[in-house]
């Protein structure tokens, strides 16, 4: 009973916290100048006195005339609405929601699939050389997620692309599909958007939408497709896991309880599992929430790298915005992305803190 | 004050459970080499509480966690010595765990043979708990935060006592009216009223209806129709049968009385390879095989099935264990043990917790407790119920207690012998009476009379004595007896060789130049 109290206690601090985050994109952004951010509803190659002209009507139609808490006012309730407002760029034309809608579902798949790839590998490995500290195996272990938390993602991603996908290191001529285009997209039960975009359903992501649709040959091509993506971000948050599972099994076998565990006469394979293993994964939880933060970063790298449509690349677009006229700043592209960034990260930490507690009988709640 | 000795005499001729012989434990750390214990001899004789009494860090603590081989390595390794638990030397393969090379006092290099250590573990883990129990210092701790009370006590119980919770469940299952007039006839063939509720507990243990204990009481206080209380204990019997897989159990029972065959047979065999008998060693090693390819054979099922569905496949027997350790916490007066049983460490108190623990070591019957200080962390009235308990156990059970504090008057509450150490050496062991009425040994008269005491009057000085100087580095003992710096009496001699325990009145050994010429040999 406590536990959905805490629950919904938790859900409850995530109102403020969201509209602390829109607050914080939307002074940060309104921030350049006015030019640039009109710039999209101004043809530059009119004459001066019409330039000012459509100005002045950009200016009145999207309320920059105003105060800026009344903009800012209009803002909250419009994305309330779910109005996120339109970007303009050569990578999506539209609506931000539905850009999100169509794109999110790929970061996430990678982020899952991420996520569960280095949870998979660290707990046996950690487990591993946290109960021989100091042996050979140890020190290996130690060196090399050493080398992999410090190595920058972007490097990781093109020195696996080059190994695996160009230079054809062990996969003959082929090679994996390194970008996220050529699939037989007419298998699967796909849904095109008056945009010309292709989703799958019901999940919109390709892996599982193609297993739900028992379309078994898309999977493996949508399999292969991740990956080398999943390979580079598991890397940082592999490394990291490791060093932080490790670090946690030789703090609690110094435990005096695991000398009561001994001296009770609990096999040593059982010490470890039961006594130990248990205890020192328990910080890791929240550890594996951090990370998150510093995949969805790398999202946006590797995404670029690997040309997989996903929400990375869509803020990164939104940035970068080039729409006819040169580069511009995509406003609702920008404080959408970001908003939506904001909230998988804050549910990431919600759903760590809600395990923890579960977890870990001394957390009260 | 003092406990009365009672029975040394009889001791006399008793083996004793626990023997230590010229324990050398050290720390290889990297300021040097700390040597901890310096060949310490002393033994626990069943039924008594033998204590351990000294300055802090001098060794106390080292030497209870050596005896049951639970020096964490690294630092630490027993260096050499016996440790003999019910006869068994516990650390007889030494050698062959380790081989250590000393070059310097900083610079020790340790191979390991994985092989021996994980035999040498295998066979301990099967002694500690089971025969020899521990509690620490500091119950808080020594507890794991992550599981229940009753998790904790049942593991042991699950880890040592299959065999027997099997008898009793079969036992309960198939009773026939004859054993129960049997017991009926025992029972009033006995005139002690205690010895009648032993009878009735006995009884009661031995078919797994601790429940019933008080009715059954009741009933044969209120009653003398044999045949009524007969039908109406077969009544109740039989309606706590819950229907087992009696099959099951059948099978359970028996692949663990094979795996304690396979334990028995190990020991033999180590036995044998320690006295360098080849036949013997022959024979065992193909009765050990026999019994292995048998446990392959006609368990294969059972094994896939504990491995991956233990819970499931042992829920009887968890149900068992759990109704154990309902009466052991009831034992040792914990109120409310159906509460306390399910509730994790951090939500008992200190004293709660550390009858919890007392519970959780009593929880094998062991015939020995290793008392690692256990009232140090608690508070006094707490600590005098503690220490009451321990001293019941050791009356009822008749359990033996390794009992180790630096509180003399604790000691006079609880111990039969005392042994009081120095800096790695038992200097003076004697009857609890004689070491507070006649201490002989400098740093023995020094403890005492630090101690301010009711029972002695002072007739000079009001102001307590404190022994000169502190325990002293033990990277860099001194040389000889390792207590001349600070003795009032030291000698030439004392700073030359070291002072062997030698036993100057009956049952009083004293290491001292002041009382014997014997040194200890180089």
């Amino acid at each position: 009973m406590e536990l959905k109290y805490y629950i919904i206690r938790r859900l409850l601090v995530l109102i403020p916290t969201i509209i602390g985050l829109l607050l914080l994109t939307f002074i940060l952004l309104r921030a350049i100048p006015v030019n640039d951010l009109i710039a999209n509803y101004v043809n530059q190659k009119a004459t001066p006195a019409e330039k000012a002209l459509e100005k002045q009507q950009a200016i009145t139609l999207l309320g920059l005339g105003q105060p800026l808490p009344v903009q800012f006012f209009t803002y909250l309730t419009d994305v309330a609405n779910g109005n996120l407002g339109n970007m303009y760029s050569a990578y999506y034309n539209g609506g931000v929601l539905r850009g999100i809608e169509l794109f999110l579902p790929v970061t996430l798949e990678i982020a899952i699939f991420t996520v569960i790839f280095s949870v998979l590998i660290s707990i046996p490995l950690g487990t591993f050389i946290g109960s021989r500290p100091n042996s050979v195996s140890d020190s290996v272990g130690r060196v090399f997620s050493l080398i992999f938390y410090a190595m920058p993602i972007f490097w990781l991603a093109l020195m696996l692309q080059y190994a695996f996908g160009k230079n054809l290191l062990f996969l003959g001529s082929y090679g994996l599909p390194i970008n996220g285009q050529g699939f037989p997209i007419q298998q699967v039960g796909f849904v095109h958007n008056h945009t010309g975009y292709s989703y799958s359903v019901p999940t919109h992501m390709l892996f599982i939408d193609a297993v739900l649709n028992l379309d078994f040959p898309l999977a493996v091509v949508a399999f292969e497709h991740l990956i080398l993506p999943v390979l580079t971000l598991s890397m940082t948050v592999l490394a990291g896991l490791l060093r932080f599972i490790r670090a946690g099994m030789v703090d609690t076998s110094n435990q005096e309880y695991i000398k009561t565990a001994r001296a009770k006469g609990v096999p040593e394979k059982l010490v470890l599992k039961r006594h130990i293993r248990k205890n020192a994964l328990l910080p890791s939880v929240t550890v594996i929430g951090l990370l998150v933060a510093g995949l969805l970063g790398g999202a946006v790298v590797v995404e670029d790298i690997f040309q997989i449509t996903g929400l990375g690349r869509l803020s990164l677009a939104a940035i970068t915005g080039t729409s006819g006229n040169g580069a511009n700043i995509q406003f609702f592209g920008v404080a959408g992305t970001v908003l939506f960034f904001g909230l998988i990260l804050m549910l990431t930490n919600l759903i760590v803190d809600i395990v923890y507690a579960f977890l870990d009988p001394r957390i009260r709640y | 004050m003092i406990v009365e000795e009672s029975k040394t005499e009889k001791k006399k001729n008793l083996k004793p459970y626990v023997e230590v012989k010229d324990l050398v434990t050290q720390f290889f750390t990297s300021r040097g080499i700390v040597k901890a214990l310096d060949k310490v001899s002393f033994s626990v004789y069943p039924g008594e509480i033998y204590g351990l009494v000294g300055e802090s860090g001098c060794g106390k603590s080292v030497t209870s966690t050596s005896v049951m081989d639970l020096i964490p390595d690294p630092p630490g390794r027993i260096i050499s010595g016996e440790i003999y638990i019910d006869g068994f030397n516990i650390i007889a393969d030494l050698n062959k765990m380790a081989r250590i090379k000393i070059k310097s006092e900083t610079d020790v290099r340790i191979r390991r043979y994985k092989k021996a250590i994980k035999r040498h573990n295998n066979v301990l883990s099967k002694i500690r708990g089971d025969k020899i129990a521990m509690i620490f210092q500091e119950p808080f701790l020594a507890l794991n935060p992550t599981m229940t009370i009753g998790d904790q006590i049942m593991e042991v119980i699950m880890l040592h006592n299959i065999s027997s919770i099997s008898n009793s469940i079969l036992r309960r299952e198939n009773i026939s009216s004859g054993e129960v007039r049997n017991f009926i006839t025992e029972f009033y063939s006995i005139n002690d009223e205690t010895q009648k509720r032993k009878e009735v507990n006995n009884f009661a243990a031995s078919y797994a209806i601790q429940e019933f204990e008080e009715s059954i009481l009741s009933l044969l206080a209120t009653s003398d129709d044999k045949q009524y209380i007969e039908n109406e204990i077969l009544n109740m019997v039989r309606e706590n049968r819950t229907g087992m897989n009696i099959q099951n159990i059948r099978e359970i029972k028996g692949y663990f009385d094979l795996q304690n065959d396979i334990f028995q047979n190990t020991l033999r065999l180590l036995q044998a390879e320690r006295n360098g008998d080849s036949s013997a060693i022959k024979q065992f090693n193909s009765e050990l095989s026999k019994l292995k390819r048998i446990e392959a054979s006609s368990f294969f099922l059972l094994r896939l099935k504990l491995k991956f569905a233990y819970k499931y496949v042992m829920k009887e027997y968890r149900k068992e264990a759990r109704r154990r350790t309902l009466e052991l916490l009831t034992l040792v007066n914990i109120a409310g043990p159906e509460v306390v049983i399910d509730s994790y460490p951090h939500e008992l108190s200190g004293g709660m917790q550390q009858r919890a623990m007392i519970a959780m070591s009593l929880a094998s019957n062991p015939r020995m407790l290793i008392a690692d200080e256990p009232t140090t962390a608690l508070d006094v009235t707490t600590q005098a119920q503690i220490l009451e308990i321990i001293k019941d156990l050791n009356k009822l059970i008749g359990m033996a207690v390794l009992f180790i504090t630096h509180d003399l008057a604790v000691i006079a509450e609880t111990c039969n012998r005392v042994g009081v150490m120095y800096a790695g050496n038992i200097v003076e062991e004697s009857s609890t009476i004689e070491i507070f009425n006649d201490p002989k040994h400098p740093y023995t008269v020094g403890l005492m009379s630090s101690v301010p005491r009711a029972d002695k009057k002072r007739e000079k000085e009001i102001k307590l004595e404190t022994i000169p100087g502190t325990v002293p580095n033990l990277i860099t003992p001194p040389s000889g007896c390792r207590f001349h710096p600070r003795c009032k009496f030291a000698m030439d001699i004392c700073s030359l060789k070291k002072p062997k325990l030698v036993e100057i009145s009956e049952r009083h050994k004293v290491a001292c130049f002041l009382y014997s010429d014997e040194s200890e040999v180089e």
